[in-house]
């Protein structure tokens, strides 16, 4: 019955959620313009052609009617049809998934190694040079603005040295009807990169956390108690202390992984990765309203979902949380 | 022995076409394939969708037109070997023999009627562009497999033109194709020089050779093109050599190409950014008086206009913020293309003639305006509305410069809501923009479709009139020259720039023939030599 309550509470926020996030994109696309000076050719087309065209969007009928033919597609399934590609919108959007789940994936798996990893060395040892270094470099690579990021890393990465490609995605590989790049040599290679450039801020951003954590926990008294006992400083800090710091970092991760699913236009759209993110910021320039709608309903989805599997990874990691639900 | 002398001699033979058959398979090896980054976004594989060069750049390898524009922006034979113009409203095409689509079947003049029918009657919008180019057309027939006829509502001595616009698509056996099946890919078939191999939506377009080309093989074996929106993007495929061509390139950006080893080619776009004026208003939205009162519109002053066209320094737009790639203007097209006039050439700003112009015309103190532009729509457009905004005040104009993006700067130019503005304006003849910049607006012809101004002009609007009448030729030119010199004499716009188009290219092209069309296709590119 608990277990009804929190899933069933669960299901109204995102529907809320739902609610409120279309309600915003579409009254936000609305008022940035008319999608029809992006179909037809503006230097030749007729008033006559731009008036036809809006008529057959529906655009030329009130914002409120729009919504409501909006929500009466999605009833029975379909976003509509984008403007600019004459494609089901949903489907694009969905064509476009597995470029973002191998980029993000990627990107947060090592964020989420190699950052946790940093965090305990920095933390176990605070005050020494090795923490120092660690303090000021994440410092850096958190205040560094994407785009600057991946631009260095395009001139570094690509255009000096030439180890690696500038954009793409390469050569891919048909798997569970998607094309995946991280299944051959070519495509790894045009993974590099952009995965970096992802990943970069992230490994700063949970260093950061563990660090702090780390810090904290190695204070505590049961970490004392187990000195005390005579338990190794590897074993402590692998069984108890890791454990004790691991909630925030999973809490990160996981909004993490979400934004990069969503929002990593920056990254796609400088590497030239045709994924999620590319998709929504050249949707949104173009107006293509059913395609913004798709992608976003995608995104909130996403995020209630991770938060849901965050809020199980809780329980799994801490007995405490276990015992209070 | 005579027997095995002949056996001998067809070994020999046997041998000989082995070794050559050899020889042959060895080439693909060395096989020319060509990589493109574009900024062209494809949208769709239908190729009546749309008219945006968007689309029809990159169909141009699978489809082929009636008849082709060349870099000169003259006619050249395409699918269609003559054409003659038999009587006032009727044409005749004569068409290539022995074409056949990429499926196997052969180009006949009933696939002409296909294509003229399906753009006509059946494509509804907003895949309508095309219509614009039936209009005129009242019927087509195909009396024999290698003619076909066309009679046109009225005089039209520029179908030629029109239907160098159009793609021909082959008629299949279930009636009109979809859009939505030709984006499918099942059905894709033209005459071109290249095979449809695969798509993805805003990613790539792969082509294969057409190794049946009627106009000989084909350069390249093998082309890809990946979509690049961001242009550093395309800047750093062209200079790490992912590419081998990379299309509009950044003038900022052509140094870097350069010592990256690439070569850079450009060309004066088929096409004029310009000035224009909210004329049919008793007021314009954004003019006050320098302490922000209203005043009549005075733009509705010759003279006005005139200053203010004086009073813009097109070598600082020129060499500064285009960085040389661009060509200062003087009226639609850059001079010595079909159509210009030699008259018009730009002039360099002249401050003090302009103010005395403005004190003339009941401005001595100038006046304040707001100057609307769209922002990263056109190379330079944003910088260009400070620039004018800082030549302006040199003469007491006060500008405020606001850009915005493209479509809301549509929207609100629409609604009526600009005083003074920076447009644009293209079209494969100089005569496209005269009719629609500065005719009378008449929503039944579709004249004057981007004089969003008002501006009206009825001894222009006749000239105009009767130089289109006139047969496409040196008369027709010299007319469409008559009649800018005429009205530019108004000062109806303020032309400001022709930029140009610049791609580079790597090691594997030899040579790029730019098209003033700011097309990009494999080919206009040479392979290089191994």
């Amino acid at each position: 019955m608990a277990l009804f309550k929190v899933i069933s509470g669960r299901l109204y926020q995102a529907f809320l959620l739902l609610v409120v996030m279309s309600l915003i994109g579409f009254v936000g696309i609305h008022s940035v313009g008319n999608p029809v000076y992006n179909i037809v050719n503006i230097e030749t087309a007729t008033p006559d052609d731009i008036r036809r065209a809006t008529e057959l969007l529906g655009l030329d009928q009130p914002l409120w009617r729009q919504y409501l033919v909006f929500v009466q597609n999605l009833a029975t399934g379909s976003f509509g049809t984008s403007y600019i590609y004459h494609l089901p919108a949903f489907e694009l959007v969905l064509s476009k998934l597995s470029a973002t789940i191998e980029l993000a994936a990627f990107a947060i798996l090592i964020a989420a190694a190699a950052g946790t990893g940093l965090g305990l060395l920095a933390g176990t040892r605070p005050g020494t040079l090795v923490d120092r270094m660690v303090v000021i470099v994440t410092v850096y690579a958190l205040s560094v603005p994407s785009f600057w990021l991946s631009m260095m890393l395009v001139l570094f990465g690509a255009v000096m040295t030439g180890w690696f490609p500038s954009g793409g995605r390469g050569s891919t590989v048909d798997l569970f009807g998607w094309e995946w790049s991280f299944l051959t040599a070519d495509g790894l290679k045009h993974l590099v990169l952009p995965v970096l450039a992802l990943a970069i801020p992230n490994i700063a951003l949970i260093a950061r956390l563990a660090r702090a954590g780390t810090v904290e926990v190695q204070r505590a008294d049961f970490v004392r108690f187990c000195l005390a006992k005579g338990l190794s400083d590897r074993h402590i800090l692998f069984r108890h202390t890791l454990p004790n710091i691991s909630l925030p970092i999973v809490t990160i991760v996981g909004l993490q992984f979400g934004g990069m699913l969503a929002f990593a236009m920056v990254v796609e759209s400088i590497f030239a990765w045709p994924g999620v993110g590319k998709l929504l910021i050249d949707s949104i320039q173009l107006l293509d309203r059913p395609v913004v709608m798709a992608t976003l309903t995608f995104v909130a989805i996403t995020f209630v979902a991770l938060n849901a599997i965050v809020d199980l990874l809780y329980a799994v990691l801490d007995p405490r949380v276990r015992i209070s639900a | 022995m005579k027997f095995s002398a002949r056996l001998q001699s067809a070994s020999l033979r046997a041998a000989a076409a082995a070794v050559i058959l050899l020889a042959g398979s060895a080439i693909p090896a060395t096989a020319q394939q060509l990589r493109i980054a574009t900024s062209y976004k494809l949208m769709t594989l239908d190729p009546h969708f749309s008219t945006l060069n968007e689309n029809t750049s990159l169909l141009s390898h699978i489809f082929e037109r009636l008849v082709y524009q060349d870099e000169k922006l003259n006619l050249q034979p395409g699918l269609a070997t003559s054409w003659t113009r038999v009587s006032d409203t009727r044409w005749e095409f004569k068409l290539r023999q022995n074409v056949r689509f990429h499926d196997g079947s052969a180009f006949t003049a009933d696939d002409v009627v296909y294509t003229i029918e399906r753009i006509r009657s059946f494509l509804k919008p907003p895949s309508g562009g095309f219509q614009a180019y039936t209009k005129a057309i009242a019927s087509v027939s195909a009396p024999d497999p290698a003619t076909v006829v066309i009679e046109t509502e009225g005089s039209q001595p520029t179908l030629p033109l029109s239907l160098s616009a159009i793609f021909i698509m082959h008629r299949g056996s279930e009636g009109f194709a979809t859009t939505e099946a030709l984006n499918a890919a099942t059905s894709l078939v033209g005459t071109g020089p290249y095979r449809f191999k695969a798509w993805r939506s805003g990613e790539t377009l792969e082509l294969t050779r057409n190794d049946d080309y009627w106009g000989g093989r084909p350069s390249w074996s093998e082309v890809t093109f990946r979509i690049v929106e961001s242009p550093a993007a395309r800047v750093a495929a062209l200079a790490t050599g992912d590419v081998d061509i990379a299309d509009f390139i950044p003038a900022r950006d052509v140094e870097t190409v350069r010592q990256r080893g690439a070569k850079v080619e450009s060309v004066p776009a088929a096409r004029l950014n310009f000035l224009q004026f909210e004329l049919g208003k008793e007021t314009a939205p954004g003019v006050t008086d320098k302490s922000g009162k209203a005043i009549a519109n005075p733009f509705r002053d010759a003279r006005v206009r005139k200053a203010l066209s004086m009073a813009v320094d097109r070598s600082v737009i020129v060499d500064k913020i285009l960085s040389g790639y661009g060509t200062a203007a003087a009226q639609f097209f850059p001079n010595g293309l079909a159509g210009t006039s030699s008259n018009l050439t730009p002039q360099p700003a002249r401050y003090d003639e302009a103010k005395a112009l403005l004190a003339d015309a009941g401005f001595p103190d100038g006046f304040k305006v707001v100057l609307n532009g769209p922002a990263g729509r056109y190379p330079g457009d944003g910088e260009t509305l400070q620039a004018v905004a800082q030549s302006w005040a040199r003469i007491g104009v006060a500008v405020q410069p606001v850009g915005v993006s493209f479509s809301v700067f549509n929207t609100k130019r629409g609604a009526g809501e600009y005083g003074v503005w920076y447009g644009g304006c293209s079209g494969e003849a100089v005569d496209v923009c005269l009719e629609a910049v500065l005719k009378t607006p008449d929503a039944a012809t579709g004249a004057g479709a981007l004089n969003y101004g008002q501006y009206s002009n009825s001894a222009y609007d006749g000239m105009l009139e009767k130089a289109r009448a006139t047969d496409a030729g040196p008369a027709r030119d010299k007319a469409l020259a008559e009649v800018t010199d005429f009205v530019m004499r108004d000062e109806p716009i303020i032309p400001l720039y022709h930029f140009h188009h610049i791609f580079g290219y790597g090691p594997h092209v030899a040579a790029y023939v730019m098209h003033p069309r700011g097309w990009t296709t494999a080919m206009q590119a040479t392979p290089a030599a191994n």
